[in-house]
């Protein structure tokens, strides 16, 4: 920029450590997985020297394969749909209220974020297990005289990465409702909208563009997620990134590990362009 | 009435579910070795028996953490500092090479880097993978986007005439970058290398691929292995001491930087 034309040094040239840097750690790794994505396997943790498609190809035509990506996208719609329900309700009280509290709880919600993942994991395994908390509560209450299985299985995946999830969730809604003018809500119920017209005709549609970008974010960053389907699946929920993790670790099969890992990646990438288009067009 | 009965339900479900697993690590810790709820005995004795690879791990962590977070600000503070004053082509690519990693999932560089070793030592002979040096370059490039971000943020405030000011004054402009445009930018590095300490502490998949031996097993990988098999309140005892440490520094970050500034895009 012009305005720092004062001070002569040639800014360009301290971009070069973080290019180096950059090219090592991230962009020849990943300019070899994709190379190793188009070569065949040579058996166990060897990649073949003949250039071809059939990676992508097996994977393209394989129901099975097909049906990881479609899990993956399930997961990622799941916890969407409940980080937006239970996080609607907080970010508009946070973005609304003047109680003094509020920075209190603002800082409950971020709390969670600063804790290692593998930590709030760990957590969720003896309250989610049969002798568990929440099971001792279920049957103390009544509700259920077994327990029921909520961890080691898809619904454990779901509350755990909800759980790490839900705080962005929160927010980015309270950056988006913060920006709706509060007059606007308050001439919808002056002319008599009850507060749930005034939340369906008033506060939703006016915050949608935000909400969609953060929907986009959360969706992408669950799909990209690893940690926590393999610590609270249990080996029993397969999606792309624990099945990537396998064929490198276990399998042995370089070439289709690497394949998995690209279009996990393109779809991860994909995402988040759409996501940063949608939110740039939000405010 | 009924809405606004719900909406509080949710607000007060809300706050339970996101503090219920970092309470119950805490309980836990001091539980019995059944770990079933409700405990039948609470003590201490955990504490004095966390097994000493989690406390290997816990140093692997902390150095990996401290070199990453180093070099990602040094690095990363150049590349910020290039994109908002640089003129030059190329200075978007620039931008958006620096932010590249936050879109692409770290198990898919954990795998990179994985590959990457291997086609490095067939062709260079040179071993990263196992290595400290691997663990740290890995968490650099997860770590820079944070950085550069956090201090183009802290850029967008600063006044150009506080360094026309220096020169005009006959400051030499080493002088005039180190003793005006550092200072002036230290907020943003700060929580910028906060933030990739963090990012560093967080990761399982890169350190999990890169990793070997116990010496260079970070304490979230040590504790990811260790429960795949079996599961002992020792795990919850050294992951309470890390609340605890994670709790005194987030109120000492609110009540310095402010905790609202730590937040955008993260992994799960």
């Amino acid at each position: 920029m012009g305005r720092f034309a004062a001070l002569r040094v040639r800014w360009g040239l301290l971009a070069l450590p973080v290019i180096a840097v950059l090219l090592l750690a991230f962009g020849m790794p990943i300019a070899s997985m994709t190379a190793n994505s188009l070569f065949n396997h040579a058996g166990p943790g060897r990649v073949g020297s003949n250039l071809t498609l059939v990676n992508y190809i097996n994977f393209a035509t394989d129901p099975y394969y097909l049906g990881i990506l479609v899990d993956t996208f399930a997961l990622g719609f799941v916890v969407v749909s409940i980080c937006t329900v239970l996080g609607y309700p907080v970010a508009y009280f946070l973005a609304r209220t003047h109680s003094r509290w509020r920075g209190v709880l603002m800082f409950l919600v971020i709390a969670p974020l600063l804790v290692s993942a593998v930590i709030r994991n760990l957590g969720w395994i003896p309250l989610l297990g049969t002798n568990g908390f929440v099971n001792w509560a279920l049957q103390a209450l009544g509700l259920t005289d077994r327990p029921i299985a909520l961890v080691n299985n898809f619904l454990g995946v779901v509350i755990g990465t909800t759980h790490a999830l839900l705080p962005f969730m929160i927010l980015m809604l309270t950056t988006v409702i913060q920006r709706i003018n509060p007059q606007i809500e308050e001439a919808a119920v002056n002319l008599g909208a009850t507060p749930w017209k005034n939340f369906t005709q008033v506060v939703l549609p006016l915050s949608m563009p935000g909400l969609i970008g953060g929907y986009l974010i959360v969706f992408t960053i669950t799909i990209s997620s690893y940690t926590t389907p393999a610590m609270l699946g249990g080996h029993r929920v397969t999606v792309m990134s624990t099945f990537v993790a396998q064929q490198i670790r276990f399998v042995l099969n370089y070439a289709f590990g690497a394949t998995c890992a690209v279009v996990l990646m393109a779809v991860a990438i994909a995402l988040t362009v759409m996501a940063t288009r949608q939110s740039e067009r939000g405010s | 009435m009924m809405w606004t009965l719900l909406n509080r339900a949710i607000i007060v479900f809300v706050f339970v579910f996101l503090l219920l697993p970092l309470v119950f690590v805490v309980v836990t810790s001091f539980g019995d070795a059944a770990m079933t709820f409700p405990p039948r005995s609470f003590s201490l004795e955990w504490y004095g028996a966390i097994p000493q690879p989690f406390i290997t791990g816990l140093k692997v962590s902390l150095i990996v953490g401290g070199s990453t977070a180093f070099i990602a600000a040094v690095v990363g503070t150049g590349a910020a500092l290039a994109i908002t004053r640089g003129r030059f082509r190329g200075l978007k690519i620039l931008a958006m090479f620096c932010l590249l990693p936050l879109m692409v999932p770290s198990l898919v560089i954990a795998v990179a880097l994985f590959q990457f070793t291997g086609i490095l030592w067939d062709i260079a002979r040179i071993e990263i993978g196992g290595t400290l040096i691997g663990l740290i370059l890995g968490h650099t490039a997860i770590a820079i986007p944070y950085v550069v971000r956090a201090v183009i943020a802290g850029h967008a405030h600063f006044d150009p005439t506080l360094e026309e000011a220096a020169l005009n004054l006959g400051a030499s402009k080493w002088r005039t970058l180190l003793s005006i445009t550092l200072p002036v930018l230290i907020p943003g590095i700060v929580s910028g290398a906060v933030f990739a300490f963090l990012v560093s502490f967080d990761d399982v998949p890169i350190a999990l691929f890169m990793g070997g031996d116990e010496a260079t097993t970070t304490m979230p990988v040590k504790i990811f292995t260790s429960i795949e098999y079996s599961m002992k309140p020792d795990v919850m005892a050294v992951s309470a001491l890390v609340i605890y440490v994670s709790l005194a520094l987030m109120i000492l970050l609110e009540k310095t930087l402010g905790l609202e500034r730590f937040f955008g895009t993260g992994r799960a």
